[in-house]
């Protein structure tokens, strides 16, 4: 049993890239889930698709430019990001267009873009390494960077915490008080868009969206509370991006649709059997008895 | 003087809204807003938070930002929002304690006397969409209660809500009044606009007409407070005084 337990969890970690990619995938699980959770709740669950695709663009002219730099590529994809997001901004402000039309035209136009970028100047194994990543292959070099940008992202949500809270749920009263309309929402978005950015390397342009949504989703099916929401996905996405690397080190699965795949299962079964909301939740509703000592 | 518009002028979208409107609101003055649907009600709330700049005139105010409060009608709110009463009512906190620290021991008494006042203590730890309308209502109020208001708006506050309830909002409005916060309240109803307003700003038309709560009683109802139940609208701006 005990050797059992060694060969499935303790011995592919002796490898060094395996050490690698689960210190990526866990200092994206810290970044990542608190990030879907607000965009969830923000009614804004598509909008970390739109973003992954905006930095498509920059990251294909990185690669155009410097080959398979990790930095450049990463530089490109966060200034991609940054302008599409400010464009579909400044489009929807100016023109009176909804955000979420300006944003769905921009993104498709820079996909397309990517595409063609990528086709362009390298082979469809560099397309399909940007499109889904490749955790396997984390150096030094990315795993710094993904750590840096992953705790960058941690200290500025702390910092912005309350904040975006009341920005979600009452903007009025945060405009009220002089907080710039847009200025908490920009933060926001380009949080998402440095995320996305980090998680590229690892799970993919399109995949990385997975990492940030999906344990959040789940985590709404367990927790009718903010900072529960928060835990259960970030501890949701610990054990995906761990869980979904030993299998696709097992199984030889490729390994970032593996970490997305097995969030993806967990929230199924979170929709069938979550303790709020879910399936069984609905069909065996029971009420608690009436507080006895309010009335009195 | 806490509040005064200076020739006024707001428009929305292009389509001017109110025109020449003046007038002030005095420390410790519940003034009623009315007048039908469209005719700027939430406009001039809007422009005296902030949110609306003004194509002409001014508006001149000497609470400070962080004083101000505003309680918006219910639906605004996302219901869903993974949060508690008491957490809720914290965040009355948030504007002159700033986004960085955390709560203290003080914050915490203060939040169970707001909750205690509004009678919704048993209800601390309830999430927000588990709430009844008046409850909901009342949780709001709890934050203004919290920032210490100097200046606040409500629109439409006992829309939706149990008598009880509207019981327990007029008597706190009236008492924080009395303390010198200066309320400005959209209402639609006579009756809580007989009870708690000084005086009534009617908007009608793209002008407003300051008046008091009496004279629209009698313009209506021949000054018998008993026998109505909704007001009348358009107010006719040319009869009242």
């Amino acid at each position: 049993m005990i050797e059992l337990f060694n060969n499935w969890f303790i011995v592919p970690f002796d490898y060094g890239f395996m050490q690698r990619a689960a210190v990526a995938g866990l200092a994206l699980s810290l970044a990542a889930p608190p990030l879907g959770v607000f965009l969830m709740l923000r009614g804004m669950s598509l909008i970390g698709d739109a973003m992954a695709h905006a930095i498509l663009p920059g990251v294909a002219l990185g690669f155009l430019l410097a080959g398979f730099s990790l930095p450049v590529m990463s530089l490109g994809g966060i200034l991609s990001g940054l302008l599409v997001a400010g464009l579909a901004g400044s489009v929807s402000q100016m023109t009176g267009h909804r955000e979420d039309a300006a944003m769905a035209s921009f993104f498709l136009i820079s996909l397309a873009a990517g595409v063609m970028l990528v086709s362009l100047g390298g082979s469809s194994v560099d397309l399909t390494h940007v499109l889904f990543g490749s955790i396997l292959a984390v150096n030094t070099t990315a795993l710094l960077l993904i750590a840096a940008i992953s705790s960058a992202i941690v200290l500025a949500l702390a910092l912005m915490f309350r904040a975006l809270v009341v920005e979600c749920l009452d903007p009025l009263f945060l405009r009220g008080q002089g907080v710039r309309h847009g200025l908490i929402h920009g933060l926001f978005l380009a949080l998402v868009v440095l995320n996305l950015t980090a998680g590229f390397q690892t799970l993919g342009t399109l995949m990385a969206v997975g990492l940030m949504m999906l344990p959040a989703t789940t985590a709404r099916f367990w927790s009718k509370r903010l900072e529960g929401l928060m835990g259960i996905a970030v501890l949701w996405a610990m054990v995906a991006s761990t869980g979904g690397l030993l299998l696709s080190y097992h199984l030889s699965l490729p390994s970032g649709p593996s970490i997305i795949m097995l969030a993806g299962i967990g929230y199924v079964f979170s929709a069938l059997l979550g303790r709020y909301n879910s399936l069984r939740a609905r069909l065996y509703r029971h009420a608690t008895p009436l507080e006895t000592g309010e009335t009195a | 003087m806490r509040l005064r518009l200076k020739d006024l002028h707001l428009a929305q979208a292009g389509r001017t809204v109110l025109e020449n409107l003046n007038g002030t609101f005095e420390e410790g003055a519940v003034t009623a807003l009315v007048g039908a649907n469209g005719a700027g009600k939430s406009t001039l709330i809007q422009a005296i938070m902030g949110e609306l700049k003004p194509t002409g005139g001014a508006i001149e105010c000497d609470v400070p930002k962080e004083r101000r409060a505003w309680l918006p009608q219910q639906l605004a709110l996302d219901l869903t929002f993974p949060m508690s009463v008491e957490e809720l009512i914290m965040t009355g906190t948030w504007p002159s304690h700033g986004a960085l620290l955390g709560y203290c021991g003080p914050h915490y008494r203060k939040a169970r006397d707001v909750m205690a006042r509004l009678g919704i203590s048993h209800l601390a730890h309830r999430p927000l969409g588990e709430l009844s309308g008046g409850q909901r209502q009342r949780a709001l109020l709890g934050r203004t209660l919290m920032q210490e208001a100097e200046l606040l708006l409500l629109d439409e506050p006992f829309a939706n809500v149990d008598i009880e309830t509207v019981e327990v909002l007029a008597k706190v409005l009236r008492d924080m009044a009395n303390q010198g916060t200066t309320i400005i309240v959209v209402v639609h109803d006579l009756e809580q606009l007989a009870r708690l307003a000084d005086c009534v700003l009617v908007l009608a038309g793209g002008h407003g007409q300051w008046t008091t709560p009496q004279a629209i009683l009698e313009r209506h109802h021949g000054g018998d407070q008993r026998h109505h139940h909704a007001p009348i609208l358009p107010f006719d701006l040319q009869n009242l005084s």
